[in-house]
């Protein structure tokens, strides 16, 4: 007689499945954490150039101590014979009259006031620190950035950022 | 009726909501950072001044044309990875010793009792400009920087622990000339090359005096700064990145384009 009992055929035990929506719940949150919206889309488009060493622009970002500019062709590429070199500009966040709307180097100055004004007052920080990151694609020709900086230097808004795709392993 | 219980709520479909939320915020997320090299623009100037003359040998002209060809220091450079090789040359040149025939910035080495006596002698001068009748707030304030300035270079030497601090000629600069239809491209990679340049004269000097990485210093500083509880670490980093910066100051001009 063996010791052991042969056990019949029997079917294999089903796996417990009720842990699955909690970590099915850990990976959305994790999700929900690390997205941010985006203000706008731009309507021009933009392939930044590489760079190392950057900085990066995420503290400054949630504290909303910087304000983005876009420079590249226009998407719509009819009406790019209407701007620069045919590099048009998009500012971040700006209540546009028409969608299909771009802007010249004539419209920063307005556009970064306003955006300063705009800001809570507990945001103690002085416009000449609060950051323009410009993301401009890497054809665009370097004559307009100079003007950009032209523009913000008028209304002391001293602090510029060339954005960059950062490569460096950090 | 007797007492039943209340039947248990299926949760066997909690898991396919919560996946097709899941699925949704997978879709929609972008992770990627932005990053930049940050600058600062010069103030405007109300009152015209004529340039300063500044010796050939202060200046580090990093050149860019529109057909995107580059010239560092007078050379035609056919490799845009080369710059930062250029600039620290520019910088280490002369640092451990003089050298008057070479065209590279000078040195100034400057000793405790020297920085003591710049400050007892700026100090005396802002308090007699404050006394002055009629002296302007601005010129005051100025007077003032400089006693402060001092004040840090003394803070600064006494965190770098040797007898002399080395300083760099203060007219000493890099500057980026461009033209208008120089491409972004070619003006981010000499950003990309001086950002780099200066790491590796910091990291190396970092770790020389301090044992660690100048990448760490300046991570942690950026962690803690904001944090009330660890003020004390924030503020010896600040000062170590302070010493840093006095020994390689990134000092860069970027000259608007004529044409």
């Amino acid at each position: 007689m063996s010791k052991f009992k042969k056990e019949g055929k029997k079917n294999a035990p089903g796996i417990n499945t009720s842990s699955l929506p909690d970590i099915v719940f850990m990976l959305l949150f994790f999700f929900m954490v690390a997205t941010t919206t985006k203000d706008a889309d731009p309507s021009v488009s933009v392939t930044p150039p590489e760079g190392i060493r950057a900085t990066d622009m995420t503290p400054y970002k949630q504290r909303s101590e910087i304000d983005f500019l876009y420079l590249g062709k226009p998407r719509n590429a009819a009406r790019a014979a209407e701007f620069n070199f045919g590099y048009a500009l998009f500012l971040d966040n700006v209540a546009q009259p028409d969608p299909g709307d771009l802007y010249s180097t004539n419209y920063i100055r307005q556009w970064k006031k306003d955006k300063f004004n705009s800001k809570p007052p507990s945001m103690t920080k002085p416009i000449e620190s609060v950051i323009t990151c410009v993301k401009a694609d890497r054809d665009a020709p370097t004559g307009i950035i100079f003007d950009i900086r032209k523009e913000l230097q008028e209304i002391d808004a001293l602090t510029i950022a060339y954005a960059v795709r950062d490569k460096s392993n950090i | 009726m007797a007492n039943r219980d209340i039947p248990e709520i299926n949760a066997g479909s909690m898991a396919d909501i919560a996946f097709l939320l899941l699925i949704f915020f997978l879709v929609t997320t972008t992770m990627d950072k932005d990053t930049a090299y940050v600058r600062s623009i010069p103030k405007k100037v109300l009152v015209k001044t004529p340039p300063v003359d500044v010796e050939k040998r202060n200046i580090c002209a990093i050149l860019a044309n529109s057909k995107n060809q580059l010239m560092v220091r007078g050379e035609l450079m056919s490799n845009p990875d080369d710059i930062s090789e250029r600039v620290i040359e520019w910088y280490t040149t002369n640092e451990k010793q003089n050298d008057v025939t070479n065209n590279f910035p000078m040195y100034s080495r400057i000793s405790m009792a020297e920085i003591e006596a710049q400050i007892a002698s700026t100090t005396k001068d802002a308090e007699a400009m404050e006394n002055t009748p009629n002296a302007s707030a601005d010129i005051i304030d100025f007077k003032w920087k400089q006693v402060q300035e001092w004040e840090n270079k003394k803070k600064a030497l006494k965190l770098y622990g040797r007898n002399e601090l080395p300083e760099i000629q203060f007219q000493a600069h890099v500057r980026i000339e461009v033209q208008k239809a120089t491409a972004y491209e070619l003006f981010a990679k000499i950003q990309s090359e001086l950002e780099e340049a200066i790491f590796t004269l910091r990291d190396k000097a970092s770790l020389e005096i301090f044992g660690e990485s100048y990448g760490v210093i300046k991570k942690r500083y950026d962690a803690n700064e904001g944090d009330k509880t660890k003020q004390a670490q924030a503020r010896e980093d600040k000062d170590k990145l302070d010493l840093l910066k006095i020994l390689y100051p990134d000092r860069f001009i970027e000259v608007t384009p004529k044409k």
